[in-house]
């Protein structure tokens, strides 16, 4: 009964039909990850059963789906059960070396592969051992009733070539697998001038908190003269234990690695509203500068009187850069706007302080506000990613390579080569076998002839 | 227009000439009407060869110097030039010239579209951040090689179609003048393990940029699923034939199925959302 589950098994993961099955589903589940929007959020949206069903059947994320991780799972083991069924076969195909002494090779062969030489039989046997000793590893000779029979053989590694291909697919998926299980990816957004030691993971909705900062001490962008982007470019300090551990520029096509995390430039924006640069001026004292961003709080300790900017504008009613001020004082709380373009507004429009009260930038006595400049004020989207799977799926990789270049660019090729007495003369014949490339044996064959015409000296 | 936009432009006739007398030799079976093909076809290549030095010594000149692989018009030029070559490789080999009827073509409609479509900008374009990288050249160029690969694939498989059945008594046009169904077999099979090959190239020096670029290997970007797809495909192709002995009509069928996936993979991802938005 075990061994008959056994068998069918077996029979089950190791048909190629399986395979073929398996590898044209993958390939229309993936068309469907590609047309179906994935990762998106779905939560808001009205609910339908068409909606429902695809969120039963994991169809925003078909890619992370334990569906899709079935058909790896049964991928892989389709390739196990396929490799190790066939394996034994390959290697007796590659250990076994035929006897040299074998008529078949020899039938039908086209007479350009027989020589007829006028030399002495001893001699040719021995410039024939020779070009094959010299180009096959695997040699072997044998004498039978005045006949030589010699052999060599090179490439029967060949037989490999599509199991080391297997065996890096399997390497690759334990890679991804180890990737998904092990890793995580986020992003962080952090503005210029300050520090983050939190990322928001991309997948299950997390955060992940560091027990290192990142400070974005600039970040900047340089244009091209046609206006596209040339570089985005934000200047960052890793800071552990109060220290500056790492800094340096972190740019496209350039990540920062810190503690086996890898960092991205990964997008940009600008900060709602922007830097405020205001002058602050009591009385008839020397103004102070003083550089704010919205909601940035400020507390004036002879008044008593904490100072909120509201509102950085860049464009405030068509009037230009202005900031809202709120004032809360022990007896008092009110708001007003400083505008850049005071002085014009005011000849535009005679009387504006009695018409517009709210536009009085002395309104917080005996203090009075002038704005400079807004400044824009950008974050830097920083992706993070901790992958310990790459070094796996990379090995892989070259492994693959080297599978491919093993099965298609190498062939088992075994020459025989039978040296007989003829009268007067040396017969010579040459035979051969390849695995797969019979152009390659051709050219193989015709060397060891021109080799051995060659050494006769009969070229 | 600058001069290099100018000479592609005509090299786009040049293969159309070539185009044109490949299908005589097919048609007449004369010898005269292919070695006049090659020439053109030669020269073309040439031609164009100059034209993309011209474009890369151009792009230095303006200050944002790089190989002219970075936008659709210059991809398209090239699948074009690799097309040629590859095919040019071919016929020196198998020494017929019977192929280059179902196979320049595709050069001259790539560069026609790259010269003549008012999608496709010509222009000489900077490289954007996600651009500049050293693996732009190899990704690229392993890519191209595997469509082009395939593309060839694809035009043997639509002679072994026009063959129609050898064993029949009544010989229609085409089966007369077109190679033998087991040449064309074969060759579609090396021309479909060399596509395989490349492209499996491609997918792994792409993930590599990937990797300094987007911050993982593998982010299921549409374009990165489609070559997955593609390449799974030509997977199933090369399983179908090395097991279960598929050859002809079957493998010819699979490999027009596997340039669907690989002209989506192409152009059709474009309309996706996606990361690898370029091309």
């Amino acid at each position: 009964m075990l061994s008959k589950i056994k068998n069918l098994f077996i029979s089950f993961f190791s048909s190629l039909k399986l395979t073929i099955v398996l590898l044209l589903i993958i390939a229309i589940v993936s068309i469907l990850g590609t047309v179906i929007p994935q990762g998106v959020d779905v939560s808001g949206k009205i609910e339908s059963d068409l909606l429902n069903t695809f969120k039963f059947l994991q169809l925003f994320d078909v890619y992370h789906s334990l569906w899709f991780i079935l058909l790896m799972v049964l991928l892989s083991l389709n390739l196990i059960v396929c490799s190790l069924k066939k394996a034994p076969a390959a290697w007796k195909l590659y250990s076994i070396i035929p006897s040299p002494d074998r008529k078949k090779p020899f039938e039908n062969i086209p007479l350009d592969r027989i020589l007829r030489l006028q030399k002495d039989k001893d001699q040719v046997i021995g410039i024939v051992k020779n070009i094959l000793l010299k180009k096959y590893k695997r040699f072997r000779k044998k004498d039978l009733d005045e006949i030589t029979f010699l052999y060599g053989e090179k490439g029967a590694f060949s037989h490999f070539g599509i199991y080391i291909i297997h065996m890096s697919i399997l390497i690759i998926i334990t890679g991804a697998i180890v990737g998904s299980l092990m890793g995580f990816e986020g992003i962080m957004n952090i503005p210029e001038g300050e520090s983050s030691n939190i990322a928001r993971l991309v997948r299950h909705n997390k955060v992940k908190k560091f027990d290192f900062t990142i400070r974005c001490d600039a970040f900047s962008i340089e244009y091209y003269s046609n206006g596209m982007p040339k570089e985005y470019r934000s200047s960052l300090s890793f800071i552990k234990d109060d220290k500056v551990a790492y800094q340096g520029p972190l740019l496209v096509n350039h990540p920062i690695t810190f503690q086996d995390i890898r960092f991205y430039q990964a997008s940009y924006g600008k900060m709602p509203g922007g830097k405020a640069h205001l002058n602050v001026k009591k009385g008839d004292e020397n103004p102070n500068q003083l550089t704010a961003m919205q909601n940035d709080s400020f507390y004036f300790k002879e008044e008593d009187a904490a100072i909120t900017i509201k509102r950085v504008e860049k464009n405030f009613m068509n009037i230009g850069p202005a900031v809202l001020i709120a004032v809360q004082t022990s007896d008092a709380d009110f708001t007003f706007w400083v505008i850049k373009n005071l002085s014009r507004l005011k000849s535009q429009i005679p009387g504006l302080f009695e018409k517009f009260p709210k536009f009085d930038p002395g309104s917080f006595k005996p203090y009075n506000f002038t704005l400079n400049k807004i400044e824009d004020t950008y974050y830097t989207g920083i992706q993070l990613s901790y992958d310990p799977g790459v070094s796996i799926v990379a090995t892989g990789s070259f492994i693959i390579i080297i599978g491919i270049f093993v099965t298609f660019f190498s062939s088992h090729k075994k020459i025989w080569v039978r040296v007989e007495g003829e009268g007067e003369q040396v017969k010579l014949s040459v035979a051969g076998t390849s695995s797969k490339d019979p152009v390659a044996l051709q050219r193989e064959i015709n060397n060891i002839l021109k080799n051995i015409k060659n050494e006769l000296g009969e070229a | 227009m600058m001069i290099n936009t100018v000479i592609l432009s005509w090299v786009t006739f040049v293969y159309f000439l070539s185009s044109i007398f490949y299908i005589l030799k097919l048609v007449t079976g004369k010898q005269l009407p292919g070695i006049i093909a090659t020439y053109i076809s030669l020269f073309g290549i040439i031609v164009q060869t100059i034209a993309l030095i011209l474009r890369w010594i151009e792009s230095y000149k303006l200050g944002i110097g790089h190989a002219p692989l970075s936008n659709l018009y210059e991809s398209l030029i090239f699948f074009a030039w690799v097309i040629v070559l590859l095919y040019l490789i071919i016929e020196w080999r198998i020494k017929s010239r019977k192929l280059g009827a179902f196979i320049i073509p595709f050069a001259f409609i790539a560069m026609a579209f790259a010269s003549f479509s008012p999608n496709v900008k010509s222009r000489i374009q900077p490289l954007i951040p996600a651009l500049q990288s050293n693996w732009l050249i190899s990704h690229v160029i392993s890519s191209f090689l595997g469509y082009a690969a395939f593309t060839i694939a694809f035009g043997l498989a639509l002679m072994y179609f026009l063959k129609g059945d050898e064993r029949k008594r009544k010989n229609g046009f085409f089966s007369r003048i077109l190679p033998s169904k087991d040449i064309l077999d074969e060759l579609a099979y090396q021309s479909i393990v060399m596509g395989f090959i490349f492209l499996t190239l491609g997918i792994i020096t792409g993930s590599v940029w990937a990797y300094s670029a987007w911050g993982s290997y593998w982010s299921w970007d549409p374009k990165e699923t489609w070559s997955l797809i593609t390449w799974l495909i030509y997977a199933t192709i090369l399983h179908s034939r090395f097991v279960r002995g598929w050859r002809g009509k079957r493998m010819a069928i699979l490999s027009m199925i596997g340039f669907a996936s690989v002209l989506f993979t192409y152009f059709g991802v474009n309309y996706l959302p996606g990361l690898h938005s370029y091309f």
